[in-house]
């Protein structure tokens, strides 16, 4: 086995992000991802290179796009003998595929490549019921003409109904706000702390588009060159104004304090250290260590807190505490899951029976939390959110000066978190 | 030359239902003299996704040449149904096309479309005859492309034409498409060629084909749609129609660098035959 090498971020690109059904409603994830790999090639002189690999994926993924990345690549400017693999973990994939490629140039296995992600909610697959696609598989298998007419008689008119895909928990039939309201109200996060993150991410993702943050981040796609969700001019009385979506009629979470359905796709360019240099190649920031954990929900976890749980132990397998980063980068699912997981590692029960902790892992400092806005302000195209993340916070953090950390969370459904800690180069 | 300006693009209906009556007239051919311009033309990118999607292209902000083609084509309609124009669309064949994108074109640019008829020629069958298309934006020449139809039994003087056959050599095809039967239907909904040849069998059989064809701009923007990512960012292309595809069908393509460009064509399925030879020059 090769001795670990240093692989870093060399930068990112992506779409700016769009409200499901907006100006990226006829493009499919295939289009998505092909522009933000050709973005990425674009700014840094890849088009014609054949790459090591690219790791890609998406959530929501038409089962024709079964090698979506791939497919991808060969629409790109990148060329076409640059293999791609498809990953997913909810929407830890655009995490999980930078990890992927980390780890592989870390151990040698690659020199350049690139993790993506990619979320069209606009184009959707639409399935049939389960009814009906047994019911039509018998069909094909059937070898007499009496036998496929069984088959086909076994349909029922509600079948016929065609299925669009939901963001509900298999095993609980809940939703993810479902969840994530039992989760608000066990923790007493308010309202009013639930408006104020969304109002910070608001402001400071219309800071970052004001002060040139994103020019060497995101490529316009089809006419649009910013994030099409962020509401600059939004306040606490307007989102105080909106009605409640999860969690009943005195619940808590609106829309403006959680995700919105989004479109969208990011790229981040991953490279050993001495090929960028070689290549000319700027090198932001290296991955130290990263985690995945999950939790119980069908026992009754909070759905969305397993990041929680891989950050304590990312932190106790590099000795470092909670307070031990420039920046953190905490994943917006709703505004109520990062306040959910910044009063876990406040709780003293929460880190010592869950976490199997000796007391409350800490408190961060609130003004080195999402400062370049989050998810609910630029909206969450599932597998696209990890590359927005982690190009951002490489930018930050290189322009922080060497050595600066990072912590970045995000969780996904299933019980499921990946978290990671990022270095300044 | 005289130049019409049109308020706006004429809608496909009237206008065509005048180009689809035959030309009954006898005696020496006649083609407008003047030219029809469109000025501040916008996209309509819904329907350029449409068209992305039927031709196989990635939905891109960069347009295709071909679609900038489709974005002339109510004009030669305008022309061909003109009363100075002694041949009509119907019945006529595309015989051979060419266009050159001289700068990418992106689909918010708001573009001047001219189009005129040239150099009527004789030809063993009738006549040819050249639509010539400019697109402007602002004073900037972004596009132009030279459409030549063949008018059977157009009266024009003179020495028949010969037209240079194009290279052809027998290739294995890179990939095999299976054209739905409704695949006329789908281009026509996003090119706006509303000629029933392609989508009614009725209609098809009037002109000789057993079954509806599938237009010869589809084919030629699905071959370039199959190396799109390997075409410079601007080019020239030509092709020739060499025969018409049935629908349904199954068709070959196949496309290989070529000297400075690629050469493409689109074959019977094993490659014997072609339906479309294609060349991109940079």
């Amino acid at each position: 086995m090769n001795a670990p090498r240093s692989a870093v971020i060399v930068g990112g690109n992506r779409t700016p992000f769009v409200k499901a059904g907006g100006a990226y409603a006829q493009a499919s994830n295939l289009d998505l991802l092909t522009a933000a790999l050709d973005g990425l090639a674009a700014r840094f002189g890849l088009a014609g290179q054949q790459l090591d690999e690219v790791a890609g994926g998406a959530v929501l993924k038409h089962s024709a796009d079964f090698n979506l990345t791939r497919e991808a690549v060969l629409g790109s400017a990148l060329a076409p003998t640059t293999p791609a693999v498809d990953l997913q973990q909810a929407c830890g994939t655009g995490l999980e595929t930078v990890l992927y490629l980390h780890n592989k140039i870390s151990m040698g296995q690659a020199e350049v490549g690139i993790g993506a992600g990619v979320d069209s909610a606009s184009d959707a697959p639409i399935t049939v019921t389960d009814g009906l696609r047994r019911a039509l598989l018998t069909a094909n298998r059937a070898k007499t003409v009496p036998a496929r007419l069984a088959a086909f008689s076994a349909i029922r008119p509600a079948q016929l109904i065609p299925v669009a895909p939901q963001v509900v928990e298999p095993r609980t039939g809940l939703s993810m706000g479902e969840h994530q309201a039992a989760t608000t109200a066990r923790w007493g996060i308010t309202r009013e702390a639930q408006d104020e993150l969304a109002l910070a991410s608001h402001q400071h993702l219309a800071a970052a588009w004001s002060s040139g943050f994103f020019d060497d981040l995101v490529t316009a796609y089809l006419g649009i060159s910013r994030d099409g969700l962020l509401r600059a001019d939004t306040s606490m009385e307007k989102l105080a104004a909106l009605k409640p979506v999860f969690g009943g009629p005195d619940g808590t979470m609106t829309a403006g304090n959680s995700t919105a359905l989004t479109d969208g796709a990011a790229a981040v360019l991953l490279a050993e250290q001495g090929w960028a240099a070689t290549h000319g190649l700027p090198a932001l920031a290296r991955i130290v260590d990263a985690q995945v954990a999950a939790v119980d929900h069908t026992s009754g976890d909070d759905l969305l807190l397993a990041p929680a749980h891989a950050v304590a132990r990312l932190l106790a397998r590099q000795r470092m505490s909670l307070g031990d980063f420039e920046f953190y980068e905490l994943h917006e699912a709703f505004a109520s899951t990062v306040l959910a997981t910044l009063a876990a590692w406040e709780s003293d029960t929460y880190c010592r029976d869950q976490l199997g902790l000796p007391g409350a892992l800490g408190s961060i400092d609130r003004s080195k939390l999402n400062v370049n806005g989050s998810s609910l302000a630029a909206g969450h195209p599932f597998a696209a959110t990890g590359g927005r993340i982690v190009a951002s916070l490489a930018k930050q953090l290189h322009a922080r000066g060497s050595g600066a950390r990072g912590l970045v969370s995000i969780c996904a459904a299933g019980g499921q978190g990946v978290v990671a800690i990022l270095e300044a180069v | 030359m005289e130049v019409r300006e049109l308020a706006s693009m004429p809608s496909m209906g009237a206008q065509f239902a005048k180009a689809m009556v035959p030309s009954f007239h006898r005696g020496p051919a006649r083609i407008p003299t003047h030219a029809v311009r469109v000025s501040r033309l916008t996209q309509d990118r819904t329907r350029l996704a449409g068209y992305d999607r039927v031709c196989g292209f990635t939905v891109r902000d960069q347009v295709a040449p071909t679609w900038l083609h489709v974005l002339t084509f109510p004009l030669h309609v305008a022309l061909l149904s003109d009363p100075a124009s002694s041949v009509r669309l119907a019945g006529v064949v595309h015989v051979s096309n060419r266009m050159r994108l001289h700068r990418p074109v992106t689909a918010d640019e708001v573009l001047d479309v001219t189009v005129w008829v040239d150099n009527l020629r004789p030809h063993q069958r009738g006549a040819l005859l050249d639509l010539v298309g400019e697109i402007r934006v602002g004073d900037e020449l972004v596009w132009d492309g030279v459409s030549t139809y063949l008018a059977p039994g157009a009266d024009v003087a003179g020495e028949p034409v010969a037209v240079p056959k194009p290279e052809f050599t027998v290739t294995e095809p890179i990939a095999r498409w299976r054209l739905p039967a409704d695949l006329g239907r789908q281009y026509r909904a996003v090119s706006g060629d509303p000629n029933p040849i392609h989508t009614h069998a009725l209609a098809a059989k009037a002109f000789g084909f057993a079954r509806p064809i599938i237009h010869g701009m589809w084919t030629h923007a699905r071959l370039l749609a199959g190396f799109e990512a390997r075409l410079p960012q601007t080019y020239g292309v030509e092709v020739s129609f060499t025969k018409p595809i049935l629908l349904p069908g199954t068709i070959g393509a196949w496309w290989r660098p070529d000297g400075e460009g690629w050469a493409a064509a689109a074959t019977t399925p094993d490659g014997a035959k072609p339906y479309l030879i294609l060349r991109v020059a940079s």
